[in-house]
């Protein structure tokens, strides 16, 4: 099927707009549909000229088909150069894309919970995992999103599945919403008195700062919770040629560096040397 | 109706070796080849260098392996590779397969090295050409220890020669002051050509941290910005040498490439732009071939070092 085959594609911003203080979200138009698994990402570049020279990379959010026109969209925060850039860019500008990279997360396991856990802009890596998610009934789950402030939390109207059957709990480093502490905090929390054969039965999916996900596989490996953590290393290629986005992981007794882009970027939080 | 006549793309690189167009692809940017299989039909391109090579494999520096920087980027990956023995066996019969014109890159600590890979490989038939790396900056032997002088890149070229029949290509580093000289010391060593240049290398630090943005602290710079300075280094090499010569930095486009064939390159390495665009490779070769046929030039051994100098 072409559809989800990777590719590089040319297409048209259709809506690139700032929500909240933080948080841009762009539409892209393509001649061919996008299929993917939650957790993959796209390279992306839209500036003209070489500088900055390297595409970005950025988790697919959504995408769809309507009345014979396919779109595919990102959510980002504005960090640097790349990012500042791409918030100029205007509906009818062209962006080069080359997609669906990666390993996503892995939701075929039967009568799990899954714990999805978003730290800053990571929620939009799990956003379309929740979507999966709720449309899979046999499957419970529940999200934790968390932020520096409340308005560092994803709006309100882009939280995902208005019927899903999951719970949601947020939290702020500064008490402004929800729980008040980081999220590593929330879901020690949140295990207190859940029965060891119940949290065996738990799968954290995480994605944010690398402290957050750091802390949480610590976490998890002390209750016997399973983890599946997205990474995040600087690309240049982002689709396996480079090695530069390497991390470190446990081979046996020794360290191998695998590719964040091709292995990655969800990886078991055990095999992960933090 | 008219006979359109295309224009002739191939070029001649020695050896005996002759390939269907100039364009190539560098080192170390295009993996082992098969992963730009989903972008296009890899057996366009007129040859493609596979990742660096060495006898056992190698596990590379630890990361932060790679920062950008303006119009370039700086990489200290370390020659991360499979080893030579996994790639005959593994990616070879692929490439054959794909009807890709292929070439190895390779390195090692000691020449002892260099002549084994160099030994194995030449039993691989399909193998168009052995590249030697003499000048990768992110590896503390090897490498570029033996690039930076004309002894030094002699006796290399020439202990690989005795292990190969193969087309041989030495592969040349900027990182010298008279790479004129290095270059004649290689094609007088029994090189069939030279293949310059490798990444210049350079330091990123963040003032904040007060650290280098690399953990090798430094790596080598690659993409645009270097592109000046490779095509003065062509140029000069062109003149000093009489094999061919095959030009890499910074090649973005099929005009960059026309650049460095105009100074007297025989063919072109595109590397750091095929992350920035996976079909870039291809788009050159058709560029060339338009840029060609639009300007009536029969060839591109026509057009090869025809620069007017003032
Ligand atoms: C697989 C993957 C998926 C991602 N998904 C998203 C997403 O959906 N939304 C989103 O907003 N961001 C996402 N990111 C992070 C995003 O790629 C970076 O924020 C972006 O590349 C920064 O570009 P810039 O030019 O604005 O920043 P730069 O000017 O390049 O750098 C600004 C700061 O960001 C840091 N940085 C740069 N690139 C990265 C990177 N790749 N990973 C970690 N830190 C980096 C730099 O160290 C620096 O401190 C993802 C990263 C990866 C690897
Ligand atoms: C990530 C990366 C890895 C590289 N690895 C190799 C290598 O294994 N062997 C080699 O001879 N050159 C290697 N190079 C150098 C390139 O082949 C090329 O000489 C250089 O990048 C300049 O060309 P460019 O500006 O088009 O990238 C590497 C370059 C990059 C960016
Ligand atoms: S970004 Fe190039 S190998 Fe991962």
């Amino acid at each position: 099927m072409p559809s989800s085959q990777l590719g590089f594609r040319k297409g048209t911003i259709v809506r690139n707009e700032g929500h909240g203080s933080i948080f841009y979200r762009m539409e892209v138009d393509l001649p061919e549909p996008v299929r993917f698994v939650p957790g993959q990402f796209a390279m992306v570049s839209g500036w003209p000229g070489s500088d900055p020279l390297l595409p970005r990379p950025f988790a697919i959010f959504r995408s769809g088909s309507n009345a014979g026109r396919h779109s595919v969209e990102f959510v980002y925060k504005v960090v640097g150069r790349g990012t500042a850039l791409l918030s100029g860019l205007h509906d009818g500008d062209p962006v080069s894309l080359t997609l669906p990279l990666g390993r996503g997360f892995d939701l075929s396991g039967e009568g799990r919970t899954y714990w999805l856990v978003g730290g800053g802009v990571g929620f939009s890596t799990l956003f379309p995992a929740v979507d999966a998610l709720a449309h899979r009934k046999a499957a419970g789950f529940e999200l934790f999103l968390g932020g520096r402030t409340r308005d560092q939390l994803p709006p309100r109207e882009w939280t995902p599945g208005g019927q899903a059957p999951g719970r949601f709990h947020l939290c702020t480093d500064d008490g402004t919403a929800g729980f008040h502490g980081t999220l590593v905090d929330a879901l020690r929390e949140r295990m207190k008195g859940v029965p060891a054969a119940d949290l065996a039965r738990i799968t954290i999916l995480a994605c944010g700062p690398h402290p957050m996900l750091k802390g949480l596989a610590g976490l998890a490996a002390g209750a016997g919770v399973a983890m599946q953590a997205s990474l995040e290393n600087h690309m240049a290629c982002g689709f396996g040629v480079c090695w530069g986005c390497v991390t470190a992981i446990r081979d046996g007794e020794a360290t191998a560096y695998r590719r964040v882009c091709k292995e990655g970027p969800v990886f078991d939080a055990k095999e992960v040397v933090w | 109706m008219t006979a359109i006549s295309l224009p002739d793309l191939s070029v001649n690189l020695g050896g005996g070796l002759s390939i269907k167009n100039p364009v190539m692809t560098a080192s170390g940017t295009f993996g082992y080849g098969l992963e730009f299989s989903p972008f296009y039909d890899i057996s366009r391109l007129g040859c493609l260098i596979v990742k660096g090579l060495s006898r056992e494999p190698v596990l590379g520096n630890p990361p932060q392996r790679i920062v950008e920087t303006a119009s370039g980027m700086l990489n200290a990956i370390g020659l991360q590779n499979i080893g030579v023995e996994r790639f005959v066996r593994d990616v070879v019969p692929r490439l054959e397969d794909a009807g890709a014109t292929f070439a190895a890159n390779i390195y090692g600590k000691t020449p002892e090295d260099y002549e084994a890979v160099a030994a194995r490989l030449s039993e691989v038939d399909a193998l168009a050409a052995i590249e030697v790396n003499a000048s990768c900056p992110n590896v503390k032997e090897g490498g570029i220890a033996f690039g930076s002088s004309p002894e030094g890149i002699a006796r290399l070229t020439e202990r690989v020669r005795r292990a190969t029949r193969k087309p041989l290509w030495v592969k040349l580093s900027p990182n010298v002051t008279d790479v004129g000289a290095i270059a004649k010391a290689a094609e007088e060593a029994g090189a069939d050509a030279v293949t310059l240049i490798n990444t210049l290398v350079g330091l990123a630090v963040d003032h904040r941290s007060r650290r280098p943005k690399l953990a090798n602290v430094t790596g080598g710079l690659s993409g645009p910005a270097i592109k000046p300075v490779a095509l003065r280094m062509v140029w000069e090499v062109c003149r000093k040498v009489k094999i061919p010569v095959i030009g890499i930095g910074g090649i973005q486009s099929a005009e960059d490439a026309l650049e460095f064939l105009l100074v007297g390159a025989s063919a072109v390495q595109i590397g750091t732009a095929n992350f920035r665009n996976p079909r870039v490779a291809a788009e050159v070769v058709e560029g060339i071939e338009a840029f060609l046929r639009t300007e009536k030039i029969a060839s591109v051994a026509e057009y090869r070092g025809t620069l007017r100098l003032p």
